[in-house]
């Protein structure tokens, strides 16, 4: 056998390689980091640099920013003040995915749920706002806003609630099998199911199956069990969604899946769009979350960090948030009226101030062992 | 070009003296530099993750640790083992697959197009001018339920509406599918490079020794364009091993592959010290491949210098 010449070889490299170089063109981008030092005093918002990173969930970017296509009005006060171009968005997919990249990256601000307050404080990666600057402040729900307190302080400032469920589509799946979190371990649904990839949510649905009392602070035994009933779980699955709009929502209205872990905007979506589909009432409760704003601890946009979060947390803003995703919203001051769809109002407790302590809510919370769940959740990937 | 062949120019001062001592030799310095910034410094900072002199997770002291080495390294012991495994063997399918699909192509190109051969390469390489990631979502469109294939089969009343080929989406059919699509025309380049080059006096000269097409093809052309056939899989094998795109968007569940574990221990459930053991271990099998295979690439190189 003749072996191949350098130059031939660098010659297929060469075209190996530039059609390597086209191809790449369009791939998904990194994010930058500044070293920057904790300020002890803050100067006015007019001598701020103005440029923030904020970590967010895709779809909830500022009014006017072009990543903004559901023509949400939260942020609209901001950026009709201060423009769009100082905005730079970093996108999280998973809470502890959050958490992780809050330790990786420079941010001003930042968009996690409740459940990973602890971890943002323990690990010095915030600090506590001044409510004095945010006017709206004090129209947003008492019990929520006690839940972002640490020590006194308010890390924490609660915009969005909802629960999490099962989707499921009527016209698929047999009524006597919509009875709870077990229709996901149920065999005559293999291959038209999916689960959120997300580890610590799909523990707490393994916790809630397979009846343990705490989901969120499970011994290594249960989190043991919990992995096992997961791995049996995931031939059943078509795919784990990662993101919401891209992945679960399109294949859920091509009918590639019937049942699927959720949020209430989907129900709202798909229902709206014609499907025959319920947003379950598992006899094991729904999931709850609430997130809300938190400011990174060496921001050098004090000022501009408040002016952005009370342009969310004004009432018309929360108004429009609620319309547009029948989300509940932390504003106390959203009444039924304010809503357009009043029987979706009732359905998702949406104006009600103790929608999250019902007992047939399982409100999502810290996870001390979160990392052993995080490693566990890899496993059952793997498996 | 030798060192002691170089003009001796700038002879006083620094550079005077570096240029006497390394020739044109520090024109590689600028490479080397980059090198080391985003290769060697981020692959020896993967080491230290990897036994937990620095680590991610919050209130884990580092301290040296083999400890996920241990937990991985044992054959068998654990799914990431077994998810390397499965990886590999898909990974090997389909650069074999590949090679197979491109050989013809490549032929084609070579020995039947004539003028036609750079119009048609061009052709090969069109899609490439879009972004993978735009490739890879263009056959969810193909392949998804309600896709065109599907659609297709409805439309000729081949199956029910509404009742579609569920594994041709979210399966190893998938990732297999689109990483074989993606690979075979860069396969194809080196193969017809080799075949362009080739001596086609020795074709004239077999058939002329009455040889067959067949037998012409196998004693002669195939032989003499292993090396390219070779650098072809090669091209398909070492980065398919990481592969984590595909699976990601057309994979299912069980059809994740080795690149996922790792991705995911880098971004959505954080542990980056058992993401750094198994980075370290990918690394090394590529390493070995290229050991394994660079000699059929490299023999003549060493032939030409000792005779140079």
């Amino acid at each position: 056998m003749q072996p191949m010449d350098r130059r031939k070889f660098l010659y297929s490299a060469a075209a190996v390689g530039g059609g390597l170089l086209l191809g790449g063109c369009g791939s998904d981008s990194g994010t930058s980091a500044g070293g920057e030092t904790e300020k002890v005093s803050h100067p006015p918002i007019s001598q701020e640099p103005g440029t923030m990173n904020i970590l967010e969930w895709q779809g909830y970017e500022a009014h006017g920013t072009e990543a903004q296509t559901y023509g949400m009005l939260a942020g609209k006060s901001y950026t009709d003040k201060f423009g769009t171009d100082g905005l730079k968005y970093t996108y999280i997919v998973n809470d502890t995915q959050a958490v992780n990249k809050a330790r990786q990256v420079q941010f001003d601000l930042l968009h996690p749920c409740i459940e990973n307050l602890q971890d943002y404080v323990n690990g010095q990666l915030v600090q506590p706002w001044d409510t004095s600057l945010i006017p709206s402040f004090k129209n947003l729900n008492p019990v929520l806003t006690k839940k972002g307190q640490v020590d006194g302080q308010q890390y924490f400032i609660p915009w969005d609630w909802g629960y999490a469920s099962i989707l499921y589509r009527t016209d698929k799946v047999d009524p006597e099998d919509a009875t709870g979190w077990e229709l996901f371990w149920n065999e005559k649904y293999k291959g038209r199911i999916a689960m959120w990839d997300g580890a610590q949510s799909n523990f707490e649905v393994a916790a809630l199956y397979l009846g343990f009392p705490e989901m969120d602070n499970m011994t290594s035994d249960q989190v043991e069990q919990a992995k096992e009933a997961l791995i049996k779980q995931k031939p059943l699955n078509k795919f784990y969604w990662k993101s919401e709009y891209s992945d679960m929502q399109p294949a859920f209205k091509s009918g590639d899946i019937w049942i699927s872990y959720s949020w209430q905007d989907q129900y709202v979506y798909q229902s709206g769009f014609g499907l025959p589909v319920e947003f379950m009432e598992p006899s094991q409760g729904k999931l709850g979350w609430t997130c809300g704003f938190m400011l990174g601890a060496s921001t050098k946009n004090y000022r501009h960090a408040h002016a952005y979060v009370e342009s969310f947390i004004n009432h018309k803003a929360c108004v429009d948030m609620v319309n547009l995703f029948y989300y509940g919203n932390a504003d106390a001051t959203i009444k039924p009226s304010d809503v357009k769809d009043k029987s979706l109002a009732k359905k998702l407790n949406i104006g009600d101030p103790q929608a999250l302590s019902g007992s047939n809510v399982n409100l999502q919370s810290w996870m001390p062992n979160e990392n052993e769940v995080a490693l566990a959740w890899e496993e059952v990937h793997a498996a | 070009m030798s060192v002691s062949s170089a003009p001796a120019v700038h002879s006083n001062g620094l550079l005077g003296r570096l240029h006497a001592r390394t020739g044109r030799g520090w024109l590689v310095l600028p490479g080397i530099v980059f090198l080391l910034a985003v290769m060697i410094v981020p692959l020896v900072l993967i080491g230290l993750y990897s036994v937990n002199l620095m680590t991610n997770l919050f209130g884990v002291p580092t301290k040296f640790s083999l400890h996920y080495w241990e937990d991985f390294l044992p054959p068998g012991s654990n799914p990431f083992w077994d998810r390397f495994q499965s990886s590999m063997l898909v990974t090997l399918g389909v650069s074999v697959a590949a090679v197979l699909a491109a050989y013809p192509i490549a032929y084609y190109l070579a020995f039947v197009a004539r003028r036609r051969r750079y119009t048609l390469l061009l052709l090969i390489l069109a899609p490439f001018f879009t972004s993978y990631l735009l490739r890879v979502i263009a056959w969810k469109v193909i392949l998804a339920n309600n896709g065109v294939i599907n659609s297709a089969l409805w439309q000729l009343g081949l199956r029910d509406h509404g009742d579609g080929v569920t594994w041709l989406i979210y399966s190893w059919f998938s990732v297999a599918l689109v990483l074989f699509y993606t690979w075979v025309p860069f396969v194809a380049l080196p193969i017809y490079v080799v075949l362009e080059n080739m001596d086609t006096r020795l074709l004239e000269a077999a058939q002329d020794l009455g040889a067959g097409r067949l037998k012409t093809f196998f004693r002669i052309t195939l032989p003499l364009s292993l090396p390219g056939v070779i650098a072809a899989f090669v091209f398909v094998l070492i980065p398919t091993t990481g592969e984590f795109i595909a699976p990601l968007l057309v994979g299912g569940p069980d059809s994740y592959m080795f690149g996922n574990t790792i991705q995911g221990f880098f971004s959505d459930s954080p542990n980056w010290n058992y993401g750094a053991v198994l980075a370290v271990w990918l690394i090394a099998i590529v390493l070995v491949l290229i050991l394994v295979f660079g000699r059929f690439l490299s023999t003549d190189l060493r032939e030409s210098r000792a005779t140079a």
